[in-house]
């Protein structure tokens, strides 16, 4: 059967078990929390009229939208540098890089979470080492606040950031850098000129990554956030679960998954994202 | 419509086996007997003690003790099995089994104002007190939806490493001069409010209707002394373990374990305590139909299985008739007993069965970062 058909159609029909599982597992589940936010509790536009003018839920949105960028921000530095060593070391520390990227990658985030509380919370490590270095009195409060989620979110995210990155850097064409130099520029000059601009997109894909990425985050911030740091995800899981307002807690959820869609846009428009992850 | 006897015989065996009255093996002795076996094959008969009855508690520790105090005797007794599920009934969770028209779930162990929400909205099983012995508990830990299992309470817990004497009052727990260090509360509201209100100089017989933004006003005094809102009882110990806080609003249960655990280190009491029920509720519709389930829950209000709850978890006994059975070392641990119910408050159900979303989302974007 399959043969008698003409060959591209062939190829085709292999492509077609993701687009159906995507049907299936996340389209039509989709249609049904749409469908929520505009019927629970009675039909209308209620629940939106709500996202737009409840200052607690602008409080959640506002804190989630700070927190991510931030931690892009975060990610996207310390991915950058790690990328940069990688390009221009030896083989022996681009080892050392990579195991700094990929061990942490394979751990449960669960258990880097409990590992960040342990390390960071009032008589944890950090705290006591610095205490007994002498440098600070009192012990710093690193986390059950925004900052230990920040910690904690940074360091899950930079792999994310770091092979985009890595994969625009390794597009660049020595030769340009090089006819920089020949042509008189300061090393600085190269890199400001002609090393960064060309890490652009990569950089914006990287950010937006991260970013979209983040605004998903549940169980750091629920745990290292003191009780205090409530983000978007854990508000509509309260919506569902404790306070039961389906509606409110499926509108958020279409701000959201609209908010991902107009950057994932952004990312495809202002970068090949081929080349994100070639 | 003419009837044979035989018929009329099979008819009343059927209802029989419906309503319960009647096991498996001996309705099919009789249908047998009667020469009826293929029409009773097919008479529909869901024959619940086959099913397991599906109690759905918050997990952890619980799972054990539950089946130690009340599962496994139960099905000893009644032959009907249980199966426990610990994954948490909040309002949302029961509402989700129930919209999807096939709950899998019967009896909960529920917030009592959860019941009460949702058995007034019709999705709850009306308790059937042929069955339940009302007289088993309180007139005030009972409602149509929902009887309480065990009383648990707010209490406070400091450590005693902090401060020589003893808080007393909430009022107390906010005054940082006399007792300094960090603090910790109850993340999902419960008996905050209350807390704050009293620390404010509210008299307990005036708490209710709660004043919300006196409330949340009173909280924000205190809110640079507050290391974290926990959220779990886990979450709550380990502050108190690790010495993070000096003083906190704590479940009983988690502060009778830190006082063993940290060899009195930690000191607590029932002094101004907020007291407050489970509540053994069931599904509407549930999978095991109402009897079994029913049948559970007077089980669960005996004495014996109630006390070793408290002996397990430190749970009080919700049937005052325990009081008197308990051994001599758990008497002081237990909030239900006559002397320790009267130091504490007692949360309103009513309250919260009409208040708690809206006031929790008020609550959590106040105590948010």
């Amino acid at each position: 059967m399959i043969t008698r058909l003409p060959e591209r159609w062939q190829y085709r029909l292999l492509l077609w078990p993701l687009p159906i599982l995507l049907l299936l597992c996340y389209v039509i589940p989709f249609a049904g929390i749409v469908t929520w936010s505009v019927t629970l509790p009675e039909l209308g536009v209620d629940n939106y009229a709500r996202l737009a003018n409840d200052p607690s839920i602008h409080a959640v949105l506002w804190r989630t939208l700070h927190l991510c960028a931030i931690v892009g921000v975060c990610a996207l530095l310390l991915a950058f540098l790690m990328a940069y060593c990688w390009l221009y070391s030896s083989s022996r520390w681009q080892r050392w890089v990579e195991l700094c990227i990929f061990l942490p990658f394979f751990i449960s985030v669960l258990v880097r979470t409990f590992g960040w509380l342990v390390a960071l919370r009032n008589n944890g490590l950090v705290n006591s080492w610095l205490q007994d270095l002498g440098l600070i009195d009192s012990p710093l409060a690193l986390t059950r606040n925004t900052l230990g989620v920040i910690i904690a979110m940074v360091h899950f995210m930079v792999p994310f950031a770091f092979f985009p990155l890595l994969s625009s850097m390794r597009q660049i064409d020595d030769r340009v850098l090089l006819a920089a130099r020949g042509l008189g520029a300061s090393r600085l000059r190269v890199f400001i000129s002609v090393f960064l601009p060309q890490t652009l997109p990569g950089l914006l894909g990287a950010f937006i990554m991260v970013f979209v990425f983040c605004l998903g985050f549940f169980i750091i911030p629920a745990i290292l956030g003191g009780g205090s740091t409530l983000m978007a995800a854990e508000y509509v899981f309260l919506q569902m679960f404790q306070t039961y307002n389906w509606g409110i807690g499926a509108a958020l959820c279409v701000l959201m998954l609209v908010l991902v869609s107009g950057l994932v846009w952004l990312l495809m428009r202002f970068s090949r994202v081929e080349r994100l992850v070639g | 419509m003419h009837r044979t006897h035989q018929q009329d015989c099979i008819e009343l065996l059927v209802e029989k086996a419906r309503r319960g009255q009647i096991d498996r093996r001996s309705f099919l002795k009789a249908a047998g007997m009667l020469a009826a076996l293929p029409l009773a094959m097919r008479s529909g008969i869901g024959w619940a003690q086959d099913r397991p009855v599906i109690i759905v508690n918050w997990g952890g520790d619980a799972i054990d003790a539950y089946r130690q105090a009340w599962t496994d005797s139960f099905t000893r007794e009644t032959g009907i099995p249980v199966r426990i599920d610990g994954s948490g009934p909040t309002e949302g969770a029961i509402r989700a089994q129930l919209a999807s028209g096939r709950p899998s779930w019967d009896v909960v162990d529920a917030e009592p104002f959860t019941s009460l929400t949702l058995g007034r909205e019709g999705l709850m099983r009306p308790l059937d007190f042929n069955t339940i012995e009302r007289s088993k508990v309180n007139e005030e830990f009972a409602t149509e939806f929902g009887v309480a299992g065990y009383l648990y309470s707010y209490v406070i817990a400091w450590d005693k490493e902090r401060f020589d004497s003893a808080p007393q009052t909430w009022a107390d727990f906010w005054d940082v001069e006399r007792f300094p260090g960090k603090r910790t509360m109850y993340k999902w509201m419960n008996g905050v409010l209350e807390a704050a209100l009293l620390a404010d100089g509210v008299a307990v017989e005036d708490l209710y209707p709660l004043d919300v933004a006196r409330a949340l006003d009173k909280i924000d005094e205190l809110r640079p002394h507050i290391l974290a809102y926990w959220g779990s009882g886990a979450e709550s110990q380990q502050l108190f373990l690790d010495g993070e806080v000096s003083i906190g609003q704590i479940w009983n249960t988690r502060a009778i374990v830190l006082e063993r655990d940290t060899e009195g280190r930690v000191g607590w009491h029932y002094d101004n305590a907020c007291v407050t029920p489970s509540s053994w509720a069931v599904l509407g519709d549930n999978p095991a139909g109402s009897e079994p389930a029913m049948r559970f829950i007077n089980h669960a209000l005996e004495p014996e299985g109630q006390i070793e709850l408290l002996k397990l978890l430190g749970n009080g006994p919700s049937n005052p008739a325990a009081e008197a059975l308990i051994p001599e070392e758990l008497i002081e641990l237990n909030c239900g007993s006559v002397d320790n119910l009267a130091r504490q408050f007692k949360l309103d159900i009513e309250w919260y069965a009409d208040h708690y979303g809206s006031v929790l989302d008020q609550f959590l974007s106040r105590t948010g970062a």
